[in-house]
């Protein structure tokens, strides 16, 4: 267990600049997950992280020793393959017990070792299998058994749900989470999958084009993104972007939308103060995440940042929980959370609530948040 | 209804038993050299002058596998081609032992530890595989003499070895290009080095390519003449210098029987291996060339 501070660190192949410049740092038992569509640059950085890749510049500490021109080998740490990288002619015991023995680790320790890590991951009974007779779930946990075998300052997971199905991938997240909880292990953990990185992280650096777009805790990322790309990575449905024109009416800034009846309504912004003066009369993108436009819920339509309007059901999506209603507003598309009680069928009118207290305003040209 | 079925079946099998009748056909058009071999070593001279070549025995005897083995000439030495016979298992043997094994270690490298420039340096090699024995046999010759090799069994096996290369490192090297780099990645990690890696993760999952490459060398270099006239010397000849110099010296009358008998004895090995591990020779070379 350790932290982790990565510097500066660029990666180039060749003319291409797959990393440029990133600076990350998290504390000891720290859970960081880097996220990003593919071709962000996430796995590379990983791979630096592990020492599998050189960067070019930069520098990155592992418990406060520079390990940056070190081995894999002696930095400390533990991986977690996509693809599980089982050893295919050792037995689930010879996997996990392989790196104890390239540490001449006595065989009685490395024993007692196997039998504490099967015990922690339900996998006692596999142990004189090979890798080619067991199946996804299993192989993903012994990957797992392999990294725990160590002590390792850091453990590195590579995006290692991806290749299980989607019921086994929740209940492994879910253990993957205990497991956490339980052990305290500093972890760094690539994914493309926004919902694992906002269920497991501690703290999430939200990756593009080899930059960090931003890099905070779920609840930060989630609600106050720094820019739109951020803001449309993250969240299921994503978050909606409306463009529309700013206005001022006696002191309120507020946006206007036009339902596809005709209908205009002003959306009041809550923390509307001068710096946008210079955006009145000009467009602006609204961001607005769907759970915030809801049918009228009576205890909340008197709250100060509620707005409200009638506009038509264009389709309805049910969930289970609640469905997806899409409407029209400016001629763009919003999806809107609707409990399923309240809802209207494709083509009648539905009066809705915006909560606006959560809204975010963009720059359309530079993606950049506003306010 | 069941009359059309009734027909269908029948036209099945006619065109079954035409399809096994061709093959049959086929089967004994390519056996036919083996079986007048055979026949040919197990007859008398005088029952080869009576009848044809096709003809059965008039007894089977066992007298010219003798003589070829102990005590036919071969030059001027009449002692059969029994002492050649395991000195091209002198050669062989290691040669194929050490260029396969020389061909894993390559392709492990070329496949898992690329360095600047390595696809070029195995587009090189490839050319090994291209260039005819014709070509080399002089420059060969003055890099034995050099070495101090010329005439002996170590040369003749050095220059197994370096042609042989060309051809393992590209079995191991294509047969490696599809087995994941992520494990190598994991036993770094784990702490495993270059040669640890190499025993303990990638040679275990090598069986098929070994078998091929093994089958692949052991039936050139057994069978190779060229090399073997050329760099070996009187006493170390391989068995298909010592055959051709058996078929060659004639003391009057043409022994065909006993130069049926050595030839199958040249050609046994090579025979043996191919009935033992034919099937492997097929899965693994489909092994090698289908990714995933």
């Amino acid at each position: 267990m350790a932290t982790l501070e990565i510097s500066s660190v660029k990666k180039n192949y060749g003319k291409v600049e797959v990393l440029k410049g990133i600076d990350l740092s998290i504390n000891d038992g720290e859970f960081l997950i880097l996220v990003g569509p593919s071709g962000c640059g996430k796995s590379t950085l990983m791979n630096s992280i592990a020492g599998l890749e050189d960067v070019s510049s930069g520098d990155i500490h592992i418990g406060g020793t520079n390990v940056t021109g070190l081995a894999p080998k002696d930095r400390d740490i533990a991986m977690v393959f996509q693809s599980y990288a089982l050893y295919p002619s050792m037995t689930v015991r010879g996997n996990i017990s392989f790196a104890l023995e390239i540490r001449k680790v006595p065989k009685g320790e490395r024993e007692a070792e196997v039998e504490r890590v099967a015990d922690l991951l339900q996998i006692s009974h596999l142990l004189d299998r090979k890798p080619s007779e067991l199946s996804g779930g299993q192989r993903q946990r012994v990957a797992m058994g392999r990294a725990l075998a160590r002590h390792p300052k850091i453990y590195l997971f590579d995006e290692p749900l991806s290749n299980l199905d989607a019921k086994l991938r929740v209940e492994m997240r879910t253990e993957i989470k205990k497991l956490h909880q339980r052990l305290k292990t500093t972890i760094v953990y690539v994914t493309h999958d926004q919902i694992e990185a906002m269920t497991l992280a501690d703290r999430i650096a939200v990756m593009k084009d080899g930059e960090v777009q931003q890099f905070g805790t779920p609840q930060q990322i989630y609600d106050d993104p720094a820019n739109m790309f951020v803001a449309g990575f993250m969240g299921s449905p994503a978050m909606n972007f409306l463009t529309c024109t700013l206005e001022c009416i006696d002191d309120c800034y507020g946006l206007s939308v036009t339902t596809s009846d005709e209908e205009r309504y002003f959306l009041p912004l809550q923390h509307g103060d001068s710096s946008l003066q210079e955006w009145i009369g000009k467009e602006v993108i609204l961001g607005i995440r769907p759970e915030q436009i809801t049918h009228v819920i009576p205890h909340k339509q008197e709250e100060s940042s509620v707005a409200r309007f009638t506009a038509k059901v264009a389709v309805a999506e049910p969930t289970g929980p609640d469905t997806l209603v899409l409407i029209n507003l400016n001629g763009q598309e919003v999806d809107c959370r609707v409990h399923p009680m309240e809802e209207k069928p494709a083509g009648s009118d539905m009066e809705f609530m915006v909560d606006m207290s959560k809204a975010v305003l963009f720059d359309p040209k530079t993606e950049k948040r506003l306010l | 209804m069941s009359d059309s079925i009734n027909t269908n079946a029948r036209r099945v099998r006619v065109s079954r038993i035409a399809l096994y009748a061709i093959l049959l056909l086929a089967v004994l058009f390519y056996l036919l050299p083996l079986i007048v071999m055979l026949l040919t070593s197990v007859k008398s001279m005088a029952d080869i002058r009576a009848g044809n070549l096709i003809s059965w025995p008039q007894e089977f005897l066992l007298d010219a596998w003798v003589k070829a083995w102990s005590s036919a000439c071969t030059g001027v030495s009449c002692e059969g081609v029994g002492s050649f016979f395991w000195n091209s298992f002198q050669i062989t043997l290691p040669a194929v032992l050490i260029s396969t094994f020389l061909g894993a270690l390559n392709g492990y490298v070329l496949t898992k530890w690329k360095f600047r420039g390595s696809d070029i340096f195995f587009g090189l090699m490839l050319f090994g595989c291209f260039i005819p024995f014709q070509v080399v046999i002089l420059p060969m010759a003055q890099t034995l003499g050099w070495l101090g090799l010329a005439n002996t069994t170590t040369g003749l096996v050095f220059v197994h070895i370096v042609y042989g290369m060309a051809f393992t490192t590209l079995f191991f090297r294509n047969f490696y290009v599809s087995v994941p780099t992520e494990l190598v990645s994991a036993a770094k990690i784990d702490g495993a080095g270059f040669f640890t890696i190499f025993w303990r993760i990638i040679l275990p999952l090598s069986t098929p390519i070994f078998v091929v490459c093994i089958i692949w060398q052991f039936t050139q270099v057994w069978n190779d003449f060229l090399f073997g006239v050329v760099f070996s010397g009187g006493d170390t000849q391989p068995i298909t210098v010592a055959l051709n110099n058996l078929v060659n010296s004639s003391t009057g009358v043409k022994e065909y029987n006993v130069d049926m008998a050595a030839a199958m004895i040249a050609a046994l090995p090579t025979l043996v291996v191919y009935v033992l591990a034919g099937k492997y020779f097929v899965r693994g070379l489909t092994a090698g060339a289908v990714k995933g």
